[in-house]
């Protein structure tokens, strides 16, 4: 049994207030030719430095701002590019200030985000660059499903199968065995959020696979590995995400509408293999809660044991930690009232669901109810998926507007900052800016859609974005919040 | 693997291949050979060719909880995770056939690029009284199964040097 002390426990300090001022991103395609990793980058940049109501007069006012810059890029052999940070930040015109890469596999950008955060928090700087990227285009699908696997313990691990989502299913398979109990209705959970973030990606012109699908349709698509359908993951990609981060003086020097941001970082083994067991640690609302005292004694076999460890194959420990740590920076207590809107790293629809419970949006074994209370929807469905009492009701926290890693992308190194950028824009109002208007299909060489949805959550004051790597190695926890609406001063 | 993709991954070190003429995307294979060690881990992989299952234990009465719970880890590692003493080596392959049981699985049909396990294969996580880890193997001869009760097998015949030289089987 693994125990904590309260030095490990303690909540992170920033000091001083740390906000984000803008974002930019690239859209997102499976193979990209057309655009070298350098291009799309200083695309992400140009919407960052000229899309956002900077009050600058053009680039190299604001690059007269940026004091240091902090790169996600998680995969060098997908890349096959050593030191490509100093690849882009040539490209950028940054030279000479200092640059740093940050790789955490999945969560790079929310990795890459946690230490730009830290130099403003910190006063090393009054204003920096977190851009990230991936180019994962450069081999064929199962030579990438070889490189990914890498990021397993390549002794005890790799060598099995070089395929990493199998290694993810031996835990979805134990959560949907023992927590799910092999259910229909379960199946049927994990099918909708499935539909629903790539019915959001089609609202996203960045996105990569928009799609208007059933619940039939993804639980008829091929198995990967079971129960994991083709359908139930995210995607390879190849784009850059990137934002300015300031401190207050600067942060309103530079616009009119930035938004407080904090961000903690938790981390598990590499290995599923050395999840050793240990008491829950609890969220601020599970804490002298007589009903989730009983539910957890009850999951862990009630008082003949025998049931389920924490956080064996079920629960993802690095996003306990990561929410801990955030929750106690900014004072939330129940992500769905105090929240207004969250993007989640589904790379797999059952982490989505696992994430669910992690982060203290449901108690554990009981994630599917936040999809199943309609609560995941900015509107839910009317397609007959949910009961005539639910359809068409405005959900209390939508999650992935953006399409998440199944319908808009996962270019590793970017995700973590696309999820933010997403939700920055959101607290702004901006989201029709950036997904409406016409010239940002167009821009992108696409159609908007007949059935466009405005997915602008009205009068969102604060969001969350999860950024997770491998099967629960590093996972980060971003908060959002207007500035009229922080809850701790 | 798709013959496509093998070849792919294996085609004439030499050669540069025009793909596409606008923009212009070539193919740049390669084929390079890792020399990799094992290092203090080399027991366990040693052990395995043997047809031993070597597992690490603290030794450091002290340690909490590694030492004080005093059980074994597999993986093996070579210093405790807990109190970063060196770890003790032990033979738990008697303790693996009598007790060892499967604490999940996953078939996997379509494996990444370079893999070596005939398919499909059945991944399995492997539990064992007195080993406070999970470790990762596959079960041959048998449809796994939550709660199966399952013993190793070894390949020493003609082994891998790697961790497919381990394997399970229902337990007879």
């Amino acid at each position: 049994m693994i125990k904590f002390t309260n030095r490990n426990l303690a909540a992170p300090k920033q000091m001083r207030p740390v906000y984000v001022v803008a974002a930019g991103q690239s859209d997102f395609r499976k193979h990209y030719p057309e655009k070298k990793t350098e291009e799309l980058c200083v695309e992400a940049f140009r919407m960052m430095a000229l899309e956002n109501n900077l009050k600058t007069s053009g680039i190299q006012e604001l690059k007269g701002y940026i004091h240091s810059c902090y790169y996600g890029h998680f995969a060098d052999h997908f890349g096959d590019q050593l030191l490509g940070e100093s690849v882009i930040h040539d490209r950028l015109g940054l030279d000479p200030m200092g640059n740093v890469g940050i790789k955490t596999g999945g969560a790079t950008g929310g990795s890459a985000m946690w230490m730009a955060a830290n130099a403003i928090a910190s006063g090393y700087s009054d204003c920096v660059l977190c851009m990230g990227w991936e180019r994962m285009d450069e081999v064929d699908t199962w030579t990438g499903n070889h490189y990914i696997s890498t990021a397993a313990d390549k002794d005890f691990e790799t060598e099995l199968g070089h395929i990493y989502t199998g290694y993810y299913a031996l835990m979805a398979q134990r959560y949907w065995k023992t927590f799910g109990k092999s259910a229909p209705s379960f199946r049927r959970t994990m099918s909708k959020i499935a539909v629903k973030n790539r019915g959001y990606a089609c609202s996203n012109p960045f996105a990569q696979a928009p799609a208007r699908i059933s619940v039939e349709d993804v639980e008829n698509s091929p198995i990967v590995a079971d129960p994991l359908r083709f359908y139930d993951a995210c995607l390879m990609s190849v784009g850059a995400s990137c934002a300015l981060l300031c401190d207050e003086e600067t942060a309103y020097k530079l616009s009119d509408n930035p938004m407080r941001f904090w961000i903690a970082g938790g981390s598990h083994t590499l290995r599923t293999a050395d999840r050793r067991h240990m008491e829950i640690p609890l969220l601020p609302n599970e804490r002298d809660n007589k009903e989730i005292a009983k539910l957890y004694h009850e999951l862990k076999g009630g008082d003949k044991g025998g049931g389920e460890k924490y956080p064996g194959f079920t629960g993802f420990l690095a996003a306990r930690m990561a929410a801990h740590y955030a929750y106690e920076m900014t004072g939330i207590v129940d992500p769905i009232t105090d929240l207004d809107l969250v993007e989640l790293h589904d790379a797999f629809t059952i982490s989505d669901i696992q994430t669910y419970e992690d982060i203290g949006i449901k108690p554990y074994s009981r994630g599917p109810e936040y999809i199943e209370s309609g609560d995941a929807y900015l509107e839910v469905p009317r397609d007959g998926s949910f009961g005539k009492n639910l359809a068409g009701k405005r959900g209390r926290l939508p999650s992935n507007l953006s399409g998440g890693l199944i319908g808009c992308m996962h270019a590793v190194g970017a995700t973590g900052i696309m999820q933010i950028a997403e939700v920055f824009w959101q607290l702004q109002n901006r989201w029709s800016y950036f997904h409406e208007r016409e010239e940002m299909w167009t821009r992108f060489g696409k159609t908007k859609p007949k059935d466009f949805v405005n997915l602008q959550v009205p009068n969102a004051k604060r969001g969350l974005a999860i950024s997770h790597a491998g099967v629960g190695s590093h996972v980060t926890c971003s908060i959002l919040m207007h500035p009229s609406a922080v809850i701790k001063k | 693997m798709s013959k496509q993709a093998y070849e792919f991954n294996n085609s004439n070190p030499n050669a540069t291949v025009l793909r596409r003429l606008d923009p212009m995307v070539i193919e740049k294979p390669r084929a390079p050979i890792h020399i990799h060690t094992y290092g203090g881990e080399t027991p366990f992989f040693k052990g395995l060719t043997e047809g031993r299952l070597m597992a690490t234990k603290c030794a450091n009465g002290k340690c909490d909880p590694s030492g004080k719970e005093g059980y074994f880890h597999l993986p093996p590692r070579v210093y405790c995770p807990d109190c970063s003493e060196k770890m003790e080596w032990h033979d738990v392959t008697d303790l693996a056939r009598r007790t060892a049981k499967v604490h999940t699985h996953i078939t996997v049909e379509r494996p990444g690029a370079f893999n070596r396990v005939p398919m499909p294969c059945e991944l399995i996580s492997v539990e064992i009284e007195g080993v406070a880890t999970v470790i990762m193997s596959q079960l041959r001869g048998a449809k796994p199964e939550i709660g199966m009760p399952i013993q190793p097998e070894f390949n020493t015949t003609n082994p891998t040097f790697t961790i497919l030289d381990l394997s399970w089987v229902p337990r007879r």
